[in-house]
């Protein structure tokens, strides 16, 4: 049993000790895909840590009183059970192993403090067919190693927002079955940062990457603070065939002496102006299709470009997931069977519309 | 009240010209014009200006190849193969500038009629292609060399010679010779126009069904990358580089050839010199060997007199040959590797393959594309044949009459003759050869002639300067008409953008919109070449911006950034070209040429479709 793994160690069979997130994460460095460094706290750590520390069965008596149609009984179990988790003491072993874990990101960084992303990494999150994305916490620009296991904390009592609880209770998830592993992860310092998928998400078009992007950190495209630059791309001849620059009045950045991450206005002159150039784009793309390869299904992937490191080792892929609504709609064929010659009838008698 | 506003453009009858263009109408024959007898059916319809063919104020007797593509182009589609909901594409001429309009659908009973008759007629021809194209390149070159074979009567000899009358009269003399040559050549040409057609519909239809198949499953895919899935053939169109290639290589294993080859000198005197030696005289009987048909390419579409083609510009192939053979000597490779191009192509279609989720659509992509890829090298194949070779060889023979006017004193200059149309040449003729049979000392109309030629010169020059309005009449709801659609990309934003309307005027920030052909964006400096012979000014490193472009100006992709031109879709030349070299390409903006001026800085986006100037050289 390990409490911690480097993200160099898990692959897709670690995905019940280490969640769907830092699986993947795992598979895209064997895949020679660039993501920051960091690491996993098991949920192996998680099921020790609630043991452990002597909250297990508390919680989940908790939980078995609620009814979920009352709203009020659900928050109040939620936060009870927070609560618990955030306030007990973290066990001896489990710190020391993510205290390790923390000291060689640092070191391999050349950075005292290094600041992480911590974000948690559920077992059934994220799976193709339970995709309740979101519904668990992420901590970006954590410093110092009592902060890490705070936060590390923190993500394991989110496994307990009314919405989670409510979520797994209306789908039949038991609770104790739910386990939570959490990812530490060096942060990138973008210049620009957004998503992008592997397919069209307006029309399931599969032949595009469609990224969206803007300056700074990628909270403000996730968040859907700021309208985004988006960039549609044939993945197969890579021409780029839509761009939309918005005004970007607004960025993301962290912010060194508060320690943490404000929101600031944009330059006049940066704010209409292309987060990414053309070379940027097409790298983005080359990193999208090895992704989707890879995984052998459409993918929805963060990406962020760092300020500091040169092109293209300035290009991350933060994290990544499968696309959820047209990998499972698009089982009924498009067009059907026809022959050359059903198809030249249908053309021969149809006319293209003008609208005016 | 509000009124609603209706999307038309002005009435063809009530829109007026310039002034400086007057006397216009009497360069056209009747029926091009708008007239009132019609006027009910032609206010009806929309009229659009034909920039892929005549972006130019169109000579006269230039006219003929338009005349004889409205018939048939049409014909194919209305009474040969019926492509049900589809009518033809009327012409009509406007302060010499020549609109063009799909004609509106037929009624519902026809469209059931020619269904049954689509269905029944054309897939012998999908079925059969390969051997339909042995057969129409067999008959269509032997109606070139019958052309190239008339004898155009250099004189109109004082007595006849003695041996058509002895020892029995011959019966017909140079009188009729010269009428009857140029009815010929007139039947020619039209013939030649009907065998245009006998695939290209289809091969249109075959393309949009493609394109429709391929946006179907994958719905924001670009007409380029159609494009790139379809083009790659063109064995004909490609040939007359090919040709240079090969004869650059010799010249280059020689270095006494490969020397004069490289001299600053006009290729009159390169020859001169080159049948001084036997290795020289050797090399010149390789060129003649291909001279016939590879060097009778358009110098630029094919479409207007003053384009010229390599055979009678030697100038121009002979430029290539030296870069050629300069890059030889640095070990260069010239040749573009066509093995090359098919297995990218083939490539990027199976990627596309593999995207598609199911087998039944599978198959439609399948069956659609070998559909496409079976007949498709018709478009690229044909044009070699009738708008390159047959065109060169009717110039030739049309200028051998304008010789024999200026000899005779109806014209001023040879290329004059190119200022009436074909109706009013037998007019000269019959006036000239009258004037030679009724005996010594017969007046004739040569200085009315030679000022209407002057006058029309003048009158195209003015037209030149003029910017046509775009389109004319009611823009219609659908279109059925498969050239429309694809080679002149008719679509609800290109007629929207016609009615926002206004003519370019060429400032910081104008943005010229085309055809997106080659992907990629640059911005760099604007070389405009009107004509083939300008080449020489352009530098390493600049944006072509020219009519059109063919294999004739092939060599010059080598050295620009990117390209952009008046004419052409997405599988014009220029198009294939610049995919090859990857360099972004904008094809059919119909006014870069008259827009932008050589030196204007400018930002060419190829994924677009638009030209921007950012800098103007000279305000």
């Amino acid at each position: 049993m390990r409490y911690t793994l480097n993200f160099d160690e898990v692959n897709k069979a670690s995905l019940p000790a280490v969640g769907g997130k830092n699986a993947s994460l795992g598979e895209m460095i064997a895949a020679g895909i660039r993501v920051p460094p960091g690491f996993a706290v098991t949920t192996d750590s998680y099921v020790s840590f609630i043991a452990e520390a002597g909250i297990k069965d508390e919680i989940f008596k908790l939980l078995s009183d609620i009814n979920p149609e009352d709203i009020v009984s659900l928050n109040s179990a939620s936060a009870e059970v927070q609560k618990l988790i955030n306030e007990a003491l973290m066990v001896a072993d489990i710190e020391q192993a993510i205290r390790e874990g923390y000291r060689c990101l640092c070191d391999k960084c050349g950075v005292q403090r290094i600041p992480v992303a911590v974000r948690s990494s559920a077992t059934a999150e994220d799976l193709p067919t339970a995709s309740f994305a979101g519904q668990q916490d992420t901590y970006l620009w954590i410093e110092g190693i009592d902060e890490v296991v705070r936060s590390v904390q923190k993500c394991w009592a989110s496994l307990f927002t009314p919405r989670a609880i409510s979520y797994r209770i209306k789908n039949n998830f038991p609770h104790e079955k739910v386990l939570i592993s959490v990812g530490v992860q060096k942060m990138v310092n973008s210049r620009a940062a957004g998503v992008m998928f592997t397919l069209n998400p307006v029309n399931g078009d599969p032949s595009k990457v469609v990224i969206e992007g803007s300056w700074g950190l990628g909270e403000t495209v996730v968040s859907g603070s700021v309208t985004p630059d988006k960039f549609v791309v044939d993945k197969i001849v890579m021409e780029i065939n839509e761009r939309t620059i918005s005004p970007k009045n607004i960025e993301c950045v962290y912010d060194l002496k508060k320690g943490e991450v404000v929101h600031t206005d944009v330059a006049p002159d940066m704010q209409n102006k292309p987060c990414l150039d053309d070379k940027e784009i097409k790298e983005l793309v080359g990193i999208a299709k090895r992704i989707e390869e890879h995984y052998g299904s459409p993918q929805d992937i963060e990406w962020a470009i760092d300020k500091d490191l040169p092109f293209p080792e300035n290009i991350f892929t933060v994290q990544s997931r499968p696309e959820t609504v047209w990998s499972q709609r698009r089982k009924e064929p498009i067009i059907g069977k026809k022959s050359a010659y059903e198809l030249l009838m249908e053309k021969a008698l149809t006319s293209i519309k003008i609208r005016l | 009240m509000a009124t609603e506003k209706i999307a038309r453009f002005p009435d063809p009858h009530e829109f007026k010209v310039p002034e400086e263009l007057a006397g216009w109408e009497e360069m056209y024959p009747s029926h091009y014009i708008f007239a009132k007898e019609r006027g009910e059916w032609e206010s009806r319809q929309f009229w659009y200006q034909d920039k892929i063919h005549a972006p130019e104020p169109m000579p006269p007797l230039d006219l003929i190849f338009q005349e004889a593509w409205q018939i048939s182009l049409a014909q194919y589609t209305t009474r040969v193969f019926c492509i049900p909901p589809a009518q033809g594409i009327a012409q009509r001429m406007v302060g010499c500038y020549m609109y063009i309009c799909a004609i509106e659908p037929p009624p519902p009973e026809i469209i059931k009629e020619k269904a049954e008759l689509f269905g029944k007629r054309v897939f012998y021809v999908f079925e059969h292609y390969n051997e339909l194209w042995e057969k129409w390149l067999k008959k269509f070159q032997a109606l070139g060399r019958e052309m190239a074979a008339l004898k155009v009567p250099q004189e109109l000899p004082k007595y006849v010679p003695e041996d058509q009358v002895l020892p029995a009269p011959r019966g017909y003399y140079a009188s009729y010779e010269l009428i009857e040559v140029f009815n010929t050549l007139v039947s020619q040409m039209f013939k030649g126009w009907q065998y245009h057609f006998e695939m290209l519909n289809l091969t249109y239809l075959a393309y949009l069904m493609f394109a429709d198949v391929a946006r179907k499953l994958f719905p924001g895919i670009s007409e380029s990358a159609i494009g790139k899935m379809v083009a790659g053939a063109y064995v004909s169109m490609f040939r007359p580089e090919e040709e240079l290639c090969r004869l650059s290589r010799l010249a280059a294993s020689y270095p006494a050839i490969g020397k004069i080859i490289k001299r600053d000198v006009p290729a009159e005197q390169k020859i001169a010199e080159l049948r001084k030696t036997e290795d020289g005289k050797r090399w010149l009987a390789e060129l003649d060997k291909v001279r016939d048909p590879w060097f009778y390419v358009s110098c630029g579409s094919g479409w207007f007199y003053y384009e010229g083609s390599w055979v009678n510009k030697l100038d121009i192939p002979f430029s290539y040959m030296k870069s050629y053979v300069e890059r030889l000597d640095k070990k260069e490779k010239i040749e573009r590797s066509v093995e090359e191009i098919s297995r990218k192509r083939d490539e990027i279609v199976a990627e596309y393959r593999k995207l598609i989720k199911t087998d039944e659509d599978k198959k439609s992509f399948e069956n659609a594309y070998k559909t496409v890829r079976t007949i498709y090298r018709y478009a690229e194949d044909h044009l070699f044949w009738v708008e390159h070779w047959f065109h060169t060889i009717w110039w030739d023979k049309i200028r051998d009459i304008g010789k024999l006017f200026v000899k005779q004193g109806m014209l001023k200059e040879v290329d004059d003759i190119f200022m009436f149309n074909r109706f009013e040449v037998p007019e000269m003729i019959e006036e000239l050869v009258t004037g030679w049979a009724l005996g010594e000392g017969i007046p004739l109309r040569g200085s009315y002639y030679k000022e209407k030629a002057a006058k029309r010169q003048k009158i195209l020059a003015a037209a030149r300067k003029w910017s046509p309005i775009a389109a004319l009449g009611i823009p219609p709801k659908e279109i059925a008409e498969p050239f429309t659609v694809m080679l002149w990309g008719i679509t609800s934003d290109k007629v929207e953008e016609w009615l926002k309307g206004a003519a370019v005027v060429p400032e910081v920030g104008t943005k010229i919109k085309g055809f997106a052909s080659s992907a990629g964006v640059v911005e760099g400096t604007a070389r405009v070449l009107k004509l083939l012979e300008e080449i020489v000014t352009l530098k390493e490193g600049e944006i072509m911006v020219c009519p059109c472009s063919n294999p004739a100006w092939a060599p010059v992709f080598t050295k620009i950034k990117a390209a952009v031109t008046d004419i052409g879709g997405l599988t014009c030349h220029a198009a294939i070209v610049s995919r090859e070299y990857s360099l972004p390409a904008v094809t059919g903006t119909g006014v870069a040429t008259s827009v932008i001026s050589t030196g204007d800085t400018i930002r060419v986006d190829g994924d677009t479709g638009v030209v921007t100037i950012l800098k103007r050289a000279h305000k």
